[in-house]
């Protein structure tokens, strides 16, 4: 018996990343069920808390849980995609990492069979999510096409994080240092955007904030889509959520450099 | 002398002419930076090693000695600070990718997933490295058979005893069928009956002769057992290098060992200091024992003559014993303190030969 061990390619190697780790997810259920609990709790816990909020002019004349659906999608995939490092950090203490950095497997491939993994589970979630408010009376007027859209927009914003806990990971290498610095940026970016208040009802720098948060701009995006009409700067919101998306890609490509020079 | 060792000691176990060397390493420096109130570590301090294609290397040295610094600067998971290597004639540096194709490593880690089954890491493993869908299917099958481990196929490696993953991981580290392996301590943490099985797969290996083999051990059973050639390590450099025959034949005479109870060295030294006949005489206490070892060509009146001394000083000791050179003696030879000294105190900080946990003195 011969083998001929060529260098397989990136698709391939990409491809074997995305395998192990989906299958990891199968094998720890309970993962992806929890994360498909959280926005169940979030619809249903700040359609109630804030529904008399949403009887405000600046809401238009849906109602609140229809203008809380986009929010509570965008704030599913950064939540979920903010703890995508800590795979990285478990293989580094186990040596899985160092079986990686000594085969002749693209770097590259290492982030993007990960990065798929965690997207598909992202598309889980989302499809969810818009389930969930469904039942819970939200209606979509922006059709299959427009749902189509906010669904790309929560995954492109899924890739930012997503990317941003693998470097972060990489770079601390610690467990406590992803989940408080995760904490430190999730809560505000989710409060400083238009997730569950229009920018209008916010007081001064507070709005301004929110305008220019990339997170109000997936909102904004998934708002437009689901109801029919995006936002005037939709193009822009949405190339500046791909670039950042590409810049978080280079970043965590470069932290896998950087983990091996400093072994 | 164990089976697998050359009968002449002068040549390899597998001759190798002028085929080109499997591993070749100069002056290898590499220093890991200070943080905060932590000093730099060096913890290679112009380390060379020729390793000859197709034999068992053993790296021997205690822990903090350098050896798995030298094992990751092979492996090309980590940068030499100063220093050349090539794996398999490819430099570590230029052509990491070359070398990684040629290596299959199995670290003090593991390299498993533990929620994924024996077959499906090994297939993954086989797959990421080149091997095609269905030659890495049959590649699993066969590994797994040969390491024994064809019942546990199909169950999570989670499921696994200490053993069993060890041997998994060497498995996996051999789906591209390398022409290097590197063995990073692969018997560290295993119960005896599982270091056995592991001796067993490691003589396996080494009989095929297209692999060279690299192992580094503490033990020094184990690299005497398995090793072909052997490389002393200690403080970041290479202190003596041969196989192990030849190594044991370049000190003369028997070593003598004497179990000392509660003793002052100085008083031990001053005793024993004069006797004729007496080299590389070494004193070492840990806690309220010692021992006393020295190298001598006449055992026999040599032990007389250390015993009478030891009484006249009143120095209590315990067992004496003398016996023909054994790696010990040459570790204790070439380093210049005994293997188990070595251990408590392991030498972390930069290379410093005052800072060592023992004295060595010369008897005329």
């Amino acid at each position: 018996m011969t083998i001929v061990a060529a260098r397989s390619g990136w698709f391939t190697q990409t491809s074997q990343v995305l395998r192990r780790w989906l299958i990891v997810v199968m094998r720890q259920a309970w993962g992806p069920v929890m994360s498909l609990v959280q926005p169940v709790i979030w619809i249903v816990l700040f359609g109630h808390v804030f529904s008399a909020v949403g009887a405000l002019p600046a809401f238009g004349s849906s109602s609140y849980v229809a203008y809380l659906v986009p929010g509570i999608l965008m704030m599913t995939v950064l939540y979920s995609g903010a703890w995508a490092g800590t795979g990285f950090i478990d293989d580094i203490g186990s040596g899985v990492m160092d079986q990686y950095l000594t085969s002749p497997v693209s770097r590259s491939a290492i982030i993007s069979g990960q990065l798929a993994q965690q997207l598909i589970i992202n598309l889980a979630q989302s499809v969810v999510v818009l389930g969930i408010g469904w039942l819970a009376g939200a209606r979509y007027p922006g059709g299959p096409t427009g749902i189509a859209a906010s669904i790309a927009v929560a995954t492109l914003l899924a890739a930012i994080f997503c990317c941003c806990s693998s470097a972060v990971a990489l770079t601390t290498r610690s467990q406590i240092a992803l989940i408080s610095l995760s904490q430190l940026v999730v809560l505000p970016a989710t409060f400083l955007s238009t997730t569950m208040m229009p920018a209008s009802l916010m007081s001064g720098w507070v709005g301004t904030v929110a305008r220019w948060n990339p997170m109000s701009w997936a909102v904004e995006l998934g708002r437009g889509g689901l109801t029919g009409s995006y936002p005037d700067a939709a193009w822009w919101h949405a190339g500046g959520l791909a670039v950042l998306a590409a810049l978080a890609f280079l970043w965590a490509v470069r932290a896998i450099r950087s983990y091996q020079r400093t072994v | 002398m164990p089976e697998n060792h050359p009968a002449h000691p002068a040549h390899p176990a597998h001759p190798t002419g002028t085929a080109a060397p499997a591993i070749t390493a100069r002056n290898l420096v590499k220093t890991y930076p200070g943080r905060g109130r932590r000093p730099a570590v060096r913890a290679l301090d112009g380390l060379s090693l020729t390793v000859p294609t197709g034999c068992v290397f053993g790296v021997l040295g205690p822990n903090g000695a350098g050896k798995s610094t030298t094992i990751r600067i092979l492996t090309t998971l980590s940068r030499p600070t100063d220093g050349t290597a090539t794996v398999g004639g490819h430099d570590v540096g230029r052509a990491a990718d070359a070398v990684r194709a040629a290596i299959g490593y199995v670290s003090q880690g593991t390299s498993t997933d533990p929620l994924l089954t024996a077959v499906e890491n090994l297939e993954i493993a086989g797959r990421l490295r080149g091997v095609g869908p269905a030659a890495a299917r049959m590649r699993a099958r066969v590994l797994l058979e040969e390491f024994g481990l064809g019942d546990a196929a199909r169950r999570p490696v989670r499921t696994f005893s200490g053993g069993m993953r060890r041997r998994l991981d060497v498995a996996a580290a051999l789906v591209h069928r390398p022409s290097v392996l590197f063995l990073d301590e692969p018997t560290t943490g295993l119960d005896p009956e599982a270091r056995a099985a592991m001796w067993a797969e490691i003589r396996r290996l080494s009989s095929q002769s297209a692999l060279t083999v690299v192992l580094t051990t503490h033990y020094m059973e184990e690299a005497d057992r398995l090793s072909d050639r052997l490389a002393l390590v200690t403080r970041g450099r290479v202190v003596a290098r041969g196989t192990p025959a030849e190594l044991k034949a370049a000190l003369h005479g028997d070593s003598l060992r004497v179990t000392l109870i509660e003793p002052d060295p100085v008083v031990v030294r001053a005793a024993v200091g004069p006797l004729p006949g007496l080299r590389d005489v070494v004193v070492e206490t840990s806690g309220v024992d010692g021992v006393l070892a020295a190298r001598t060509d006449n055992a026999s009146t040599a032990v007389g003559a250390v015993i009478s001394a030891l009484d006249a000083a009143g120095v209590r000791y315990g067992q004496v014993a003398a016996s023909h050179p054994t790696l010990d003696d040459v570790y204790l030879h070439f380093v210049g303190h005994t293997f188990a000294g070595a251990q408590v105190a392991p030498a972390t900080g930069p290379a410093d030969p005052t800072s060592r946990n023992s004295e060595k003195g010369t008897a005329a």
